[in-house]
């Protein structure tokens, strides 16, 4: 979309204007799977926890799993609304920007207050979310995504943009995968974000943090075999499953279950997905 | 020819019958031939085709080259009993035949009934419900019954009734004056007739999870929901479904064949058939079209063409909210009752409720390849339209996706109808010896007392309640799916299992988790 014209204020609830330092924004889809879901989470809270703003736009999905990533790891974050700072959109999120504001983040909005949610000003908040961070971040995004839009608008105002790379499978990730053959950054955990903003050097070498601290996770004792064969963000069907086991359906669809009552495994149309283990904490970043 | 009879003051009676939906009211066809003013009277609340009649009574006579009462006649037909409104061609044969009767001064026979319409040269023609008719007059002691004779294969269906095949109005008035023989139906067409169904299972790619959910639905009679994006086969699955079905009995078949008689749908000459029907009425179908309706007295509805069978709901999301609402009478009872001016009528409507719907309105949410489109809230909307009663009653929920295209390109490797419906006759065959019924049908005392259940399956049903807040209706729901698995499995007791994999068909409870 065009350049649009530059809001002539913001409003904010909260600390505003917030704590000198960085801002990176995340964005992304607002139905993610699992995997994106985890990323962004993870992405947030690292960041946050070396000091740099997460910015984002209390959408559902990647959105909110940035804010929560950044409040669960202390740090600041700032939600920029398409709506009127006084309103919450969607609901769902009324708890996570009561959160925001109560841990010292910000609520932002372009909009005058009491302004509903409406179609076209999102993709004008997705610009302000660029104008306030110094790099954008793509989590999962689809083809033709408003978070396609966060990145054309940060091309466009001199903001860096960096993308996370998904299954090749996955609808979710077309657009970030454009967005790297077109010369994004590629982002493969926190450091890689922290370099590209010049993060001192002890920062980057903490040898607390793990190097590669997405995507990698400990073999749990006790699991069913049947996760080796689901994948984190490829949904994979139980009639799948079953022939290339040669295990019969039924008991495919009960160990399923027992799997997705334990909350290892997660529904994604037609097949399963791998749930990442339990959220973020205890991941290193305190 | 014989000569018009002087003696005037005779009436002659005799007995027609009308339908009520799938009931009878017998009507005495009354005719009085008197001196007096000229005229032909019909009186007796008679509707539009009743009127009518007189002109093709009239005119069958007269090129039956049977006698008509002289011009200074005065005839008068009463149609009795005189409350009830009569709107059938059916009359004319008892009509035509009581006025010969009466010229010829002879008593209408007294346990036998006509029904048939008059053509203008004296034939008889087909009149719709002739089953349904014959059914109510053999239980109010009619020994004989004068039918078109393209619809006595159909009244012959019914013991302890002589029936007879009319072609002409000649042919009936020559049997009963002139004692000329008129030979009765043999009932040689009444055989149930196999009829093997177009789709097979073998023909379905992949599916796995919808097969299965199928074939449990067939076992315990249970509703059932597919969810899945456009070209995903669920049309294709649903009709699968009466293929995997034990045929219908007789009893059953004689059931279908009344509703289908009441609107004119049987076959001529085989009005039986073993296949379990299969509706698909579009989306845009009218309440009165689903489940019956019309003006005067209702008519049977799709629900009811389906009675013993499937009725497939495509889209089911764009169904009329008032008609979906409307099925649950039926879905409960497994009949319909309906109220017109013209009276209140009930018909079976015991059916398999089979739905289909897209997760989203563009179609493609979960979808491995395409991106759903949809805003989250625009997909809440939709999937919750559809939750409420009618989601109650449905048992399974399976979701469905489109099969990748190096399946498309593989042969088909599934079992094949046959196979599967040879398990499910077993299981229903173990529930009926159980409970008398499908496990469909199981009241919560039944569950209770008759299906023995596991501690640790029990544990897992209440685990699933308490994390993904279940209702009672679905915990009863999922236990009476887990019956039927272990039915299928020849097991009497319900193991963690079979409950296991009957929570896998709950896609509605998962997604509200």
């Amino acid at each position: 979309m065009p350049r649009p014209p530059e809001p002539e204020e913001l409003r904010a609830r909260g600390r505003w204007p917030p704590p000198p330092g960085p801002r990176v924004a995340i964005v992304g889809s607002r139905r993610p799977s699992p995997y994106g879901e985890a990323v962004a989470e993870r992405l947030a809270a690292d960041l946050a926890a070396a000091g740099a703003g997460v910015v984002s736009g209390l959408a559902l999905g990647v959105d909110a799993a940035a804010h929560e990533g950044a409040l669960a790891a202390g740090g600041c974050t700032i939600a920029v609304l398409g709506t009127g700072v006084d309103v919450i959109y969607p609901r769902a999120n009324a708890d996570l920007a009561a959160r925001i504001l109560v841990s010292g983040g910000a609520l932002v909005s372009q909009f005058a207050d009491g302004t509903p949610p409406q179609r076209t000003n999102f993709p004008r908040r997705n610009w302000t979310i660029a104008a306030l961070s110094d790099v954008v971040v793509v989590v999962e995004a689809a083809e033709g995504s408003g978070a396609l839009i966060t990145a054309e608008a940060a091309l466009s105002l001199d903001r860096e943009v960096m993308a996370v790379p998904g299954s090749v499978f996955s609808p979710l990730s077309v657009g970030c995968h454009q967005l790297l053959r077109d010369g994004a950054g590629l982002v493969q955990n926190a450091r890689d974000v922290l370099a590209l903003l010049g993060a001192r050097q002890e920062v980057l070498d903490d040898p607390l943090r793990p190097p590669a601290s997405l995507g990698v996770e400990a073999p749990r004792a006790g699991r069913d075999p049947l996760l080796k064969h689901l994948s984190d963000a490829l949904p994979v069907e139980p009639g799948q499953l079953a022939r290339k086991l040669e295990v019969p359906l039924p008991e495919i669809m009960a160990r399923l279950t027992a799997l997705e009552l334990a909350g290892q495994v997660g529904r994604r149309g037609a097949g399963f997905v791998r749930l990442a283990p339990g959220g973020i904490s205890g991941a290193g970043v305190g | 020819m014989p000569a018009a009879p002087e003696a005037f003051g005779v009436a002659t009676r005799v007995r027609s019958v009308l339908l009520r939906g799938l009931d009878v009211l017998p009507i005495d066809v009354e005719v009085d031939i008197a001196t007096g003013q000229p005229g032909f009277f019909m009186v007796g609340l008679a509707g539009g085709s009743v009127r009518e009649a007189r002109e093709r009574v009239r005119s069958a006579v007269r090129n039956s080259d049977l006698p008509w009462p002289p011009q200074r006649a005065r005839m008068t037909v009463n149609l009795a009993p005189a409350e009830a409104r009569k709107d059938s061609g059916g009359l004319d044969l008892a009509i035509a035949v009581a006025i010969c009767l009466g010229q010829a001064g002879a008593e209408g026979p007294a346990d036998a009934a006509f029904l048939g319409e008059l053509s203008l040269d004296g034939g008889v023609r087909h009149v719709d419900g002739v089953l349904v008719a014959a059914r109510g007059l053999a239980r109010r002691a009619t020994r004989r019954l004068f039918v078109p004779a393209g619809d006595a294969a159909e009244a012959a269906l019914v013991p302890g009734l002589e029936v007879v095949g009319c072609r002409t109005l000649r042919e009936v008035t020559d049997h009963l004056l002139e004692g000329l023989p008129l030979p009765a139906h043999e009932g040689g067409a009444s055989e149930v007739e196999e009829t093997p169904t177009a789709d097979d299972l073998s023909e379905v790619h992949g599916q796995g999870a919808a097969r299965r959910a199928l074939e449990i639905a067939a076992a315990g009679g249970h509703h059932l929901l597919m969810t899945g994006p456009p070209g995903s086969g669920k049309t294709m699955l649903a009709r699968c479904l009466p293929g995997i079905l034990p045929p219908l009995t007789r009893d059953e078949a004689i059931d279908l064949a009344q509703v289908r008689s009441v609107l004119g749908e049987l076959e001529p000459g085989r009005p039986l058939s073993s296949r379990r029907p299969f509706r698909a009425p579009h989306h845009t179908i009218s309440m009165a079209g689903l489940v019956g309706g019309g003006s005067g007295l209702a008519r049977p509805g799709e629900v009811s063409r389906a009675h013993h069978g499937v009725l497939f709901l495509d889209e089911l999301a764009e169904f009329d909210p008032g008609s979906l609402q409307a099925l649950r009478q039926p879905l409960e009872e497994g009949r319909v009752s309906i109220t017109r001016s013209g009276g209140s009528v009930s018909y079976p409507a015991r059916f398999m409720l089979v739905g289909a719907t897209n997760p989203c309105p563009c179609g493609w949410e979960g979808d491995a390849v395409k991106a759903c489109r949809c805003t989250p809230a625009a997909v809440d909307a939709y999937q919750r339209a559809l939750s409420g009663p009618l989601l109650d009653r449905i048992d399974l929920q399976v979701r469905v996706s489109r099969a990748p295209l190096e399946a498309l390109s593989e042969e088909p490797t599934g079992e094949s109808s046959s196979v599967v419906r040879e398990r499910v006759a077993t299981a229903r065959l173990r529930q009926l010896a159980r409970q008398g019924h499908l496990n469909a049908g199981l009241t919560r005392a039944e569950l209770r007392r008759l299906t023995r259940i596991r501690p640790e399956a029990r544990r897992a049903l209440e685990r699933w309640s308490s994390a993904r807040g279940l209702t009672a209706r679905g915990f009863q729901r999922a236990w009476r799916v887990a019956r039927t698995i272990a039915d299928l499995q020849g097991s009497e007791e319900i193991l963690e299992e079979h409950v296991l994999e009957a929570l896998g068909y709950r896609v509605a409870d998962a997604a509200a988790a």
